[in-house]
């Protein structure tokens, strides 16, 4: 048994090892195979991944979570602008941008049909909480009601095969509850949806706008430009940010994780600027341009002379900040529209222009460009002269209408004979060009030079607003260079510097030159921005003014005063004359590069101020190439001279008296000035005919009274009519006033008192435009407010505006 | 009335042997876990199709279920059998591989024929059980190559030396092969099925390879298919662009790098300890079919470098403990035939794992036990059912 037992076995041995051969080949070819699959292919595999989840981690890591959150913004309050009087120029709200998701509403309307509908597809309209299907059509047409869209855009919007489309952006409050409201009603909660967004608001429009600036809601809502630009940093406050998870079909997951990183609100930015002042000086500069065709615009710069506080800066064109891309300035957008309706303009040239139009008016011209400033450039000449002593009150001038320097005659504004002998304040006032060449040849070119320096023309005035160049002047070839300019050959651009022309100056250069003129010499640093406050109201910031250096003693500054009120007192800037407030000024009509080609355009401006014994405002206005009625005509087509005592004085008159009201600055009348000022007629119908005399008498009016009652029945004119003092008021006892219409004469070519002469004969009264008691000799009226042969009734005042051809600055 | 063990023939016996619990243990081990990860991986994209979140995963648990319990009947039947069924199995799949084109789909989905529906149990790929059938007819053939009668020819004639000269080299000996493989590689190539045919002609050539045919032929052959690579690779714009696109698929965003680019971002951000089962975001949208071929992006970012690498320790272990049993195996055929099976299943891990860390270009290799795939999965089960039913006549280690 035992035997069989291990036969058996043995016979098995034999069996299962039959060929050691092959078998030890299988054996070591496995082992082969088994160590090459089982181990080294593992191997680089174990690498890859080391690589990829250890060393690379970081890196993927970071791009896997990018494209797997969104990351919204979360707007800080952008911190306000507001003036010198804490009114807001600029403020930021909450507005919406309107979102729909048409794949949510798909999903909506199949989640309705399971809800609401049984098998065999009719509507339960008895099940609880049932409300109608929201249909694709309806709701488009609600959405375009509320959005006052079109409802196929919306409809097609809503059929979109995508989980976002906007549906309206920036939208309003009010808008955005109506869309809460139709989100509810109709059961909407995904498929339509509001997510904020902030919208800059300029309460004021245009005013300023230059000045402001905008933010642009298409760049972050950045500021583009203006303070808004120049004080981003202070205005912005940090943005807060919300993460969240989101799939690779860009649909937000609500539930898996957010982060949150608070917004922190910008600073408040108090201007030194007045609305008031500002609306004034840009009402004056739309008044001028209109009336006396201005073709390229202009700038008013209101400033106080003391400080260097800005208190108006206005440049035309201008536009609305609500809308900047928007042309809205008559000039620039009959220009576009020209363009437009051009057949022969390349495709694009419509773009082009409403490219430059746009950058034209965002141009804030009275920092960004230089000018020659002609006359009102004198002033510093006078102060400089005075400083040094090379003239006084008592120096004569000989003017016979021209000057000769270095071979070259260079005429006067007043041609042969000239303006005659005058001493220094007739020539200020004359605005003579020989007598200042003379003066500039006392002065010599070295101490010119200097002061051109002192008063600032050579560097940067350091104002705190967008936009001033740094550049040297001298470099960019806007003023000479010393050597140049003092050189023999020099001469003739002393004399031409000495009336302000050959040179390029900013305006806002200017003004605070001539501030330093009239302030006792004092040149400031102009500045815009009064104080930065946090949302709570601590001051953090606050600027306080800067005297950059003296240039001229109190002396000359104050002598200077005097000879530049009597500019506008009998001089060259008459018309800029207010009664009851002393102004002083300086007149200009400056000369262009165009003007030297022979082409018309010539800068009228006006430098002012105001009370000339302690000046609280300073203004300069300029308007830029007012379009005369024929090419080389001295007229514009209404009448007027185009010269900056006959323009720009005025609009300073009338804007200076504004300004100077609005500050309350008391006013002091002459005899002379009392019996001319305009004042209101009273009402005395009713009283008795005695009480109703001496009413009128008492505000200045001569009375005439017909008819024979007790009672005052009727007057003419009317009560609130304001008009000349002395003027005759009827009164009516008992009798009605006569109701026969009389004829608007013509007026054109008559001055003052015969128009108000032959307004009298018809029963009509006169009102001049402008300053109010100015009537002087010389003066023409160039316009009438009522067209000549109209019938109006008697006791109708007439607004009449004057031109006088006969001065020339 | 059962058989009693010593009614039964010394064969019988054998077959009823104990299984491997190694291995047995490593592939229900890998199998659930495979389960699970289809679970975490696929979720989102059915909620996505407006299906329950668990289909995927409830289709690929019922055939893991079904697949283990194939696998225990296969492990029970003696694996000598094999050897006449190798032929029908061969020729079922060729016979597959033919249907496909008229009967198949696939054509419109993805450019490829290469699926037959089957009635109950959804869809087959004839390459899967192409690949068994290869692997079984060349073991069952080549386990017998040393008992072949030697071939006389008459050195007289021409004919008879050039024929004797290709005996003797071993060439004559590889015909019936090459024609089989020839075959069937280019019925799947026509489909086209370009990973198929790697994963067929891998498993071929390990069976060769362990039964001992001489090296050169490998040399020859791996030499033939590097050349012929590299020729497609250069001189095809297909291909290409597909190997620039391997290099730099930044490079080309949207335009066939999304996917592995997304993977690496998948597998990057899982990091050491990954961002936890079931947290994955890349699954969300981003890597697309995270269920199928890309799996393994998934298991790495939601488990991390311990994870992935713990499951790649497994698969290293279920090889090695395969060809371990290869060595083991009582006879021949059964070496051969698990060689057989192991390689190809660690040459598919080896390849999905270099393509979802872009290692290597992207084919479309699935990776066994985890991509969701019920037959697939089913099949390879019964394959891992063939090494068992080998394991159980590994004899007992010598006592004492």
């Amino acid at each position: 048994m035992e035997k069989e037992t291990r036969n058996q076995n043995r016979r098995e041995r034999i069996r299962i090892i039959p060929d050691r051969k092959a078998n030890r080949t299988i054996l070591w070819r496995t082992i082969i195979l088994m160590l090459l699959f089982g181990a080294v292919t593992f191997a680089p595999l174990f690498h890859r991944l080391y690589t990829i989840q250890i060393k690379e981690h970081a890196t993927y890591q970071q791009r896997a979570i990018d494209q797997q959150t969104m990351d919204n913004a979360v707007s800080a309050n952008r911190g306000r602008i507001l003036d010198a009087n804490g009114k807001v120029l600029a403020m930021s709200a909450t507005v919406y941008d309107v979102i729909i998701s048409p794949k949510d509403f798909e999903n909506l309307q199949a989640n309705w049909d399971k809800a609401f509908t049984d098998n065999s597809g009719r509507i339960l309209t008895e099940k609880k909480n049932y409300y109608p299907r929201p249909e694709a059509e309806d709701i488009a047409n609600e959405l375009a009601a509320i959005l006052e869209l079109e409802p196929e855009k919306v409809l097609q919007r809503l059929e979109k095969d995508s989980y976002y489309e906007i549906a309206a952006s920036r939208v309003e409050d009010e808008v955005a509850d109506q869309i809460r409201a139709l989100i509810t009603d109709r059961h909407l909660s995904n498929s339509v949806y509001l997510i904020p967004t902030a919208k800059r608001y300029y309460p004021y429009g245009s005013l300023a706008s230059q000045l402001i600036g905008w933010v642009n809601w298409r760049n972050d809502n950045k500021g583009a430009y203006g303070m808004e630009a120049l004080y981003e940093k202070e205005l912005a406050g940090e943005t807060g940010r919300v993460v969240t998870a989101k799939d690779g079909k860009n649909r937000e997951l609500r539930y898996s994780f957010q982060d949150y990183y608070d917004a922190s609100d910008g600073n408040d930015l108090t201007l030194t600027v007045d609305t008031t002042i500002q609306y004034y000086s840009e009402r004056i500069l739309e008044k001028g341009i209109e009336m006396f065709d201005v073709q390229n615009g202009g700038f008013v710069i209101a400033m106080d002379p003391k400080t260097g506080a800005i208190k108006a800066w206005a440049n035309s064109p201008t536009y609305n900040l609500n809308d900047p891309w928007d042309v809205t300035d008559p000039i620039l957008s009959q220009y576009l529209e020209t363009v437009q309706n051009d057949p022969t303009a390349l495709e694009d040239a419509y773009n082009t222009a409403l490219k430059d139009m746009r950058n034209r008016q965002w141009r804030n011209r009275a920092i960004n460009d230089t000018y020659e400033p002609g006359s009102t450039f004198k002033s510093m000449v006078l102060a400089a002269a005075l400083e040094e002593g090379v003239v006084n009150e008592n120096s004569t001038f000989y003017c016979p209408g021209f000057y000769v320097v270095a071979d070259r005659t260079i005429s006067c504004s007043k041609k042969a004979p000239g303006h005659g002998s005058q001493d220094l304040a007739q020539a200020v006032a004359n605005s003579c060009n020989p007598a200042f060449m003379m003066i500039g040849q006392a002065l010599g070119a070295e101490k010119f030079y200097d002061y051109l320096e002192d008063f600032g023309f050579l560097e940067a005035t350091g104002v705190d607003m967008q936009g001033e160049s740094h550049i040297n002047p001298v470099s960019a070839g806007l003023i000479w260079r010393r050597d140049k300019f003092t050189s023999a050959n020099g001469i003739t651009n002393l004399a031409t510097a000495s009336f302000g022309q050959g040179l390029q100056v900013t305006p806002i250069q200017l003004i605070t030159a001539a501030s330093a003129v009239i302030n006792g010499g004092h040149l400031m640093e102009p500045y815009v921005m009064q104080s930065v406050t946090t949302p709570d109201g601590t001051v953090i910031k606050q600027n306080e003014s800067t005297e950059v250096r003296q240039v001229v003693s109190e002396e000359t500054s104050r002598r200077c005063r005097a000879i530049l009120e009597g500019v506008v007192d009998g001089g060259t800037g008459k018309r800029a004359y207010v009664p009851g407030y002393r102004i002083g000024g300086k007149t200009g009509s400056s000369e262009t590069l165009e003007s030297r080609r022979g082409e018309d355009r010539t800068i009228v401006s006006f430098l002012g101020f105001a009370p000339a014994d302690d000046p609280q405002i300073v203004v300069l206005l300029a308007f830029d190439k007012p379009l005369p009625a024929t090419p080389g005509n001295n007229l514009t087509a209404k009448g007027y001279y185009i010269s900056g005592g006959n323009m720009a004085a005025m609009m300073a008159g009338e804007l200076l008296g504004d300004i100077l009201d609005y500050m309350e600055v008391e006013k002091v009348y002459s005899e002379e000035e009392r019996a001319k000022i305009d004042m209101t007629v009273p009402n005395v119908v009713g009283q008795t005919a005695q009480i109703g005399r001496e009413a009128a008498q008492n505000s200045g009016f001569a009375v005439r009274t017909v008819g024979e009652g007790e009672t005052v029945t009727a007057q003419i004119p009317a009560g609130g009519a304001v008009i000349p003092s002395g003027s005759e008021i009827v009164l009516y006892l008992g009798q009605e006033k006569p109701t026969d219409l009389v004829t608007v004469p013509d007026l054109r070519g008559q001055t003052a008192a015969q128009a108000q002469a032959t307004l009298a004969q018809v029963g009509l009264y006169l009102k001049i435009s402008g300053s109010s008691s100015y009537m002087s000799s010389n003066a023409i009226v160039a316009g009438q407010d009522l067209t000549i042969g109209a019938e109006v009734e008697q006791g109708t005042v007439i607004t009449c505006s004057f031109s006088d051809n006969t001065m020339i600055d | 009335m059962p058989k009693l063990k010593r009614d039964l023939t010394m064969e019988q016996q054998l077959a009823r042997g104990p299984l491997d619990m190694p291995f047995l243990m490593l592939v229900v081990l890998l199998t659930v876990i495979g389960v699970i990860m289809v679970f975490s991986a696929s979720y989102a994209t059915a909620l996505n199709q407006g299906r329950q979140a668990t289909y995927y995963f409830a289709r690929q648990a019922a055939f893991a279920g079904a697949g283990l319990a194939a696998m225990y009947v296969i492990s029970k039947i003696n694996y000598q059998h094999f050897r006449w069924m190798s032929v029908f199995v061969l020729g079922i799949s060729i016979v597959l591989l033919i249907l496909v084109f008229p009967f198949g789909y696939g054509k419109a989905e993805v450019g490829a024929q290469r699926w037959i529906r089957m009635p109950g149990i959804g869809s087959l790929q004839p390459s899967e059980v192409a690949k068994v059938g290869v692997i079984l007819y060349f073991a069952a053939r080549l386990c017998k190559r040393n008992t072949e009668k030697k071939k006389h020819f008459d050195r007289e004639i021409p004919k008879g030396k050039a024929l004797a000269f290709l005996d003797q080299i071993g060439f004559l000996e590889l015909v019936p092969y090459i024609l089989v493989l020839g075959v069937v590689v280019l019925l799947v190539l026509l489909e086209p099925h370009m990973s198929g045919t790697i994963l067929i002609i891998a498993g071929a050539a390990a069976v060769l390879f362990a039964a001992g045919i001489h090296w050169g032929w490998f040399v020859g052959g791996g030499g033939f298919i590097v050349a012929a690579l590299w020729f497609i690779i250069t001189k095809t714009p297909y291909m290409t662009k597909r190997i620039n696109l391997w290099k730099d698929p930044w490079a080309y965003p949207k335009d066939g790098g999304y996917q592995i680019i997304q993977s690496l971002y998948a597998i990057g951000s899982g990091g050491l300890f990954g961002v936890g089962f079931g947290q994955g975001r890349q699954k969300l949208g981003f890597l697309p079919e995270p269920e199928n071929d890309f799996v393994f992006s998934v298991v790495c970012e939601e488990l991390g470098l311990v994870g992935a690498g713990l499951i790649l320790v497994l698969f290293a272990m279920l090889v090695l403990r395969g060809y371990w049993i290869a060595l083991h195996a009582r006879d021949r055929f059964g070496s051969l035939m698990v060689v057989g099976i192991i390689t190809l299943l660690a040459v598919q891990v080896f390849l999905n794992i270099s393509v979802v860390t872009n290692f290597m270009p992207t084919t479309g290799i699935s990776l066994p036990f985890f991509s969701y795939g019920g037959t697939a999965l089913m099949i390879q089960l019964g394959e891992m059912g063939i090494v068992l039913s080998v394991s159980r006549q590994v004899p007992a280690p010598k006592q004492g």
